[in-house]
Parts: C-alpha cells; sequence; structure tokens
C-alpha cells in the first residue's frame, strides 16, 4: 500500500466534500466536518490515530449485502459462507480476522464461538454468531506472488441467497479482460474519484473518511476490531486445542450496526 | 469556490432520480429548487423527500430564486429546446439529458442560442465518469490492444416506459411522429432514442467518426408499443474500424410506476459491455460489474444489485468546472451532433433498407 498515495486521496475527499457553508439539505446530507488526520500503517494495517480501520466494511459489495440484510431483501439469515484467498507470504490471521468481523457485521451479531483446522497456509474455520447463524471461512494464502487477492461472502437466508460472487462461478468476475502479447491482464476499477489507487487502498482511504467524517464511530471500530483479532486468534487455539473455544458474549456496545455510506456517494 | 446554485426542470426523466445525491453531497453546488413538469411529476419528486422546493411553474421558481445560474433538465426529449431558450435567455448554464433534440433545425438553434448566451451547454453522457470506462480508454489510449479494428458494443437495458411514459410516446421521445418504415406500424422514438453512449463511446475511443450504418429492427417483445424496442447496427468509421451495436430494450421489466427493487424480470437491468479487436490484440468490457447478487424480495427471482454509482458524480463535477473555470465540457452540443447524427442514420437505414451515410 502507498500511504502516501492514500494520504493524498483521503486530502482529495476532504477538500470536496467537506464545507462550513451549507445550504439546508446538504447540512442534513453529510453530517459533522471531517476532522484532521492521516492514514498510518502498522504491523500491515491501516490505523488513523489510534482507530484501527475496517476498510472490508467499505467496500461496496459488503455495503450493499448489508443493506440486503437490513432493507428485507433477505430474510432469517441462518448461514454465512465466506472465502478468503492471497498471495503466498500474506498474513492469514489477519485475513481471518478481517472475514470474522465482516461475518459479525453482515450477520449483524458477535461471533460467539469458533473452531479450526489449519494447516500451513490454510486454514478452514467454523463460527457461532450469538443469534445462532453459522459462518464457515476458507483461508488460503497460496496464490502467486503477485496475483491479486480474491474472496467470496454468501448470505443464505430463508427468504433469499445473496453473494458477491455470481451464479455458476467460482472465481470473480472482472471489469476487463485484456489479451495481447503479454497474456492475458484483469482489470476492475470500482472508484472514479479514487481512480489509480489499489482496491486496497481505495477502501482504506473511504474507511479513513468515514472515520473523520464520524459517519464511522471510532469507538465502534476499535471494539469491533479488538473482538475481531481475538476471535482469529482464538480460531488457531482451538485449531491446536482441537476443540471449539467460546468467547464471552459484551453487553453494550453495538458494534455490528450499519454506518451511513450512501452519503458519500 | 462560491457554490453554483442549481435547480433541476422537468423531473420526468428517467435519471431524475440520479442526481439527488450529487446534487446534495457535491460542496461546490447548492441545489436550490427544483421545478416539476406536472403534479404527477412533483408527487414523484416528493417521494425522495431532498428538502428542497418544488414549483411547478419555472418562471415562479425563478422569481423565487433569481440567482439560480445552472439547471439541470431533467425532461421528455420534446421539452428540451423550450426549456433550453428559457435558460439561455436568463445566462443560466444548462447540463441537458442525452437527446438534446433529433430536429437537426433545432439542433443547430440550441448550438446558436448557446453561443450568443455564452453559457455552458453540457449533455448528459455520464458512462465517460464510470471508473471501468476510464480504464478501458486508457488501455485503449496507452496501445494495449494496438489500432482498433472492430468494436462490438451493448447499450440493453429494461424498457422505462411504464414508468416514464413519454419514452414510448413518438412525438416526445424523438420529437415528431414518423413510421419506421413502410409497413410497420410503429414509430421512431424506442430503445435507439435511449441509449446513445454506445455511438459517442465509438468516437472517443478510435478517434474516428462515422463513416455509415446499417439497421434492422426486430420484431417487438412488448405488446401494444408504439416504438421500436429492439434493434441491431453495423457500420464502419472513417478510419475503417467495423462496428457492431446493440442499443435495445431486450430485458423485460415489472410494469411499476416508480423505479425501485423488483423492476427487473432479466436478473440484470442494464449492461454496457465492449468487446474490442486491435491490431495486436483484443479486450472484453462489462462496464457494469461485477456486482452483487441475490434471489431475496420482492420477487424472489435472481437479480444484479449494482454497485456502481460513480457517474453521476464525475459528470456534475465536471459541469461545474466548466461553469467556473470557463471550461467547454468533453460532451458538448457541436461535439454531440455527430452522435446524434448517426443515431438518425440508424433510422434512416431502418426506413431505406440501405446504409445510411452520416454526417
Amino acid at each position: 500500500m502507498n500511504i502516501k498515495k492514500m494520504n493524498r486521496g483521503l486530502d482529495f475527499l476532504r477538500e470536496k466534500y467537506i464545507s462550513p457553508e451549507r445550504s439546508e439539505p446538504r447540512k442534513r446530507s453529510l453530517e459533522g466536518c471531517a476532522a484532521k488526520g492521516e492514514i498510518t500503517l502498522k504491523d500491515g494495517h491501516c490505523w488513523v490515530g489510534a482507530t484501527p480501520l475496517i476498510p472490508g466494511r467499505m467496500e461496496r459489495k459488503i455495503v450493499e449485502l448489508k443493506k440486503m440484510t437490513e432493507n428485507g431483501t433477505l430474510e432469517g439469515v441462518s448461514t454465512l459462507r465466506f472465502a478468503s484467498f492471497a498471495p503466498k507470504g500474506s498474513d492469514i490471521e489477519a485475513m481471518l480476522a478481517k472475514e470474522l468481523d465482516l461475518a459479525a457485521y453482515l450477520g449483524a451479531s458477535d461471533v460467539v464461538r469458533v473452531m479450526a483446522v489449519a494447516n500451513g497456509n490454510a486454514v478452514n474455520v467454523l463460527a457461532k454468531l450469538a443469534n445462532d447463524v453459522n459462518v464457515s471461512v476458507e483461508i488460503g494464502a497460496a496464490l502467486p506472488r503477485g496475483e491479486a487477492p480474491y474472496d467470496r461472502h454468501e448470505i443464505i437466508a430463508k427468504r433469499g441467497v445473496a453473494c458477491d460472487q455470481t451464479v455458476d462461478t467460482h472465481t470473480p468476475h472482472a471489469s476487463i479482460r485484456c489479451w495481447n502479447g503479454g497474456g492475458a491482464v484483469e482489470y476492475t476499477d470500482v472508484d472514479t474519484e479514487l481512480f489509480g489507487l489499489s482496491y486496497e487502498e481505495i477502501w482504506n482511504v473511504r474507511a479513513a473518511f468515514a472515520l473523520l467524517q464520524k459517519r464511522a464511530d471510532a469507538k465502534v471500530w476499535k471494539a469491533a476490531w479488538a473482538k475481531a483479532v481475538k476471535a482469529a486468534k482464538l480460531a488457531f487455539a482451538a485449531d491446536k486445542a482441537k476443540a471449539a473455544k467460546t468467547i464471552a458474549l459484551k453487553k453494550g456496545l453495538d458494534t455490528n450496526r450499519a454506518i451511513k455510506v450512501a452519503e458519500v456517494r | 469556490m462560491k457554490p453554483v446554485k442549481i435547480a433541476m426542470m422537468g423531473m420526468t426523466h428517467g435519471h431524475t432520480r440520479k442526481y439527488y445525491q450529487t446534487l446534495l453531497d457535491n460542496k461546490k453546488l447548492d441545489w436550490v429548487a427544483s421545478c416539476a413538469q406536472d403534479e404527477d411529476a412533483k408527487k414523484t419528486y416528493e417521494l425522495y423527500q431532498t428538502g428542497v422546493p418544488c414549483y411547478l411553474d419555472p418562471d415562479e421558481m425563478y422569481k423565487n430564486h433569481p440567482d439560480i445560474e445552472a439547471v439541470v433538465i431533467a425532461s421528455a426529449n420534446d421539452q428540451h429546446f423550450a426549456q433550453m431558450k428559457w435558460c439561455a435567455e436568463k445566462g443560466i448554464h444548462i447540463l441537458s439529458m442525452k437527446i438534446p433534440t433529433f430536429d437537426m433545425k433545432e439542433y443547430d438553434e440550441m448550438i446558436a442560442m448557446c453561443d450568443k448566451a455564452g453559457i455552458v451547454c453540457q449533455i448528459e453522457l455520464e458512462m465517460h465518469y464510470n471508473a471501468v470506462v476510464q480504464r478501458l480508454k486508457k488501455l485503449v489510449k496507452d496501445g494495449a490492444i494496438g489500432k482498433i479494428k472492430a468494436i462490438q458494443m451493448t447499450n440493453i437495458t429494461l424498457s422505462p416506459v411504464w414508468a416514464f411514459p413519454w419514452q414510448g410516446d413518438p412525438k416526445a421521445s424523438f420529437g415528431s411522429v414518423k413510421r419506421l418504415k413502410k409497413g410497420d406500424d410503429r414509430f421512431m422514438g424506442g430503445a435507439l432514442c435511449d441509449h446513445p453512449h454506445i455511438f459517442d463511446l465509438i468516437r472517443h475511443l478510435t478517434g474516428s467518426d462515422f463513416d455509415y450504418i446499417y439497421a434492422e429492427v426486430a420484431p417487438n417483445l412488448r405488446d401494444g408499443l408504439k416504438v421500436e424496442d429492439m434493434l441491431m447496427a453495423i457500420g464502419r468509421m472513417k478510419d475503417g474500424t467495423s462496428f457492431l451495436f446493440d442499443p435495445s430494450w431486450s430485458r423485460l421489466e415489472e410494469k411499476i410506476k416508480v423505479p425501485g427493487p423488483g423492476w427487473e424480470r432479466f436478473p440484470k437491468r442494464m449492461e454496457v459491455n465492449v468487446t474490442i479487436t486491435g491490431e495486436k490484440g483484443m479486450l472484453t468490457c462489462d462496464c457494469f460489474g461485477p456486482n452483487v447478487y441475490h434471489n431475496g424480495a420482492p420477487n424472489d427471482r435472481y437479480t444484479v444489485q449494482y454497485t456502481y454509482f460513480d457517474e453521476w458524480i464525475g459528470l456534475i463535477d465536471e459541469f461545474v468546472d466548466c461553469i467556473r473555470n470557463r471550461k467547454t465540457p468533453l460532451i458538448n452540443l457541436k461535439w454531440h451532433k455527430q452522435t446524434i447524427q448517426s443515431m438518425l442514420g440508424c433510422y434512416e437505414s431502418i426506413n431505406t433498407g440501405k446504409i445510411a451515410k452520416v454526417g
């Protein structure tokens, strides 16, 4: 990730969308003004100040899936089937933390039990949410170096199945596939305002912007990410112990509520 | 920079609702008023609760908001000339929907009155601000596939006629009532009029102008429709590029009055796909994909839920930049004229059964 470029993107959004003088309708549209702050990288994760970013929650596909769980498109969620695959050398515990956070977010309930079977750079996980939803997560870090990572998020409900991969495929569709003397290259661009940044960079910038606008609550993200990291760690402990690990449910702050994203768009 | 005081007019175009979010969010704009064509359009507008006042009489709107600097004309095609004239007389900048008019005499008058008033008149071809199209143009420009030899493009959608009835009315859509061809009981003004993007995009990708075009209409999918809903066109650009276009309403829809979830019967309600063969390679492109997919409410049918929304943001950014910095929009009336002529060429070819020279 190119942090300098990402902070330039963040400055661009801050400059474009935040104005102290606005007429009434727009005052309602964007709440608050963006505080100062910049993205930093610590141990491979992006932060703004002391708050970890949760870029996965900002990805448009996740935003749309979250909407479907809340607006009645899906009814009675039963099971989440997630997968994430990345190039060799990727941190599979961090990958799992991201997926378990998304499971809690899309399932609208915290992870309370986790069991895993790991083998080198791969791990299979079964988790349970407090609302009884089942979660399976496949993680692998065996793609050749330089390949783009890919993932899958499928929500199975009493009414409807939703997924970020289309039916009858097992790898993601790309927007453009170009063949020439150099072979085949795929491109998927998702953000015009941040065109030129990588997929990972874009969602970290969007996450930082949401946080600075206070659409995302720093307290919520700190707590949510701490839960996800803990659940991922316990998954590996469960593998070693060959026994599922339980996680006590914390009462109080709801860390899985949707943030206002449409306002940016 | 001082925000541009902007208004919307008409509110009967299918794209009207797509402006609301960006007009509210963009700090370079101050959306002060809207003016609906009629009570029905006003009622639909009010469903979205923008908080921006809506009038029924443009003069009343202007009396209450004399500081309006720009207007998005979001109306039926046959209303554009009068509304542009209204704006030009007041020195108000214009963002026009994608078909200013099919009447080339009127078109030239539009150019003259905007030039005389010294106003910006940008045409809404929002695909240019789609991130995938940006990549597509960059790849072609950078020579990833060499000189273009052939292009196939689809701009296929469901039909908006049930929600926006003017799009099925030959006079309101095409501007005049003209039979498609001898012995055909349909009129010009259907799917073709809804899909100019591909006729424009090929000019940017090739850097060339249209030479000739040949088109055929197919039997309609929708009973009772007075205008065409299925057609194809092929032709050649002046640089030799061969093209095949599908600008049909080939995706069926539910006959709902206000667009919303469950509108589509085919899973994907809108597709702009491009395949290009070049001297050094080829590419395929889906300008609105990947997305997310479901078979939930309201109809429990497999459905594409879009994740691409950037078009309106970039479009409005360019409009404001042109107003404040005295720039000419990428899609201005003069540039767009040949795009409209190429679409008229399709109708001419359908009518005569021969190729139509363009321009």
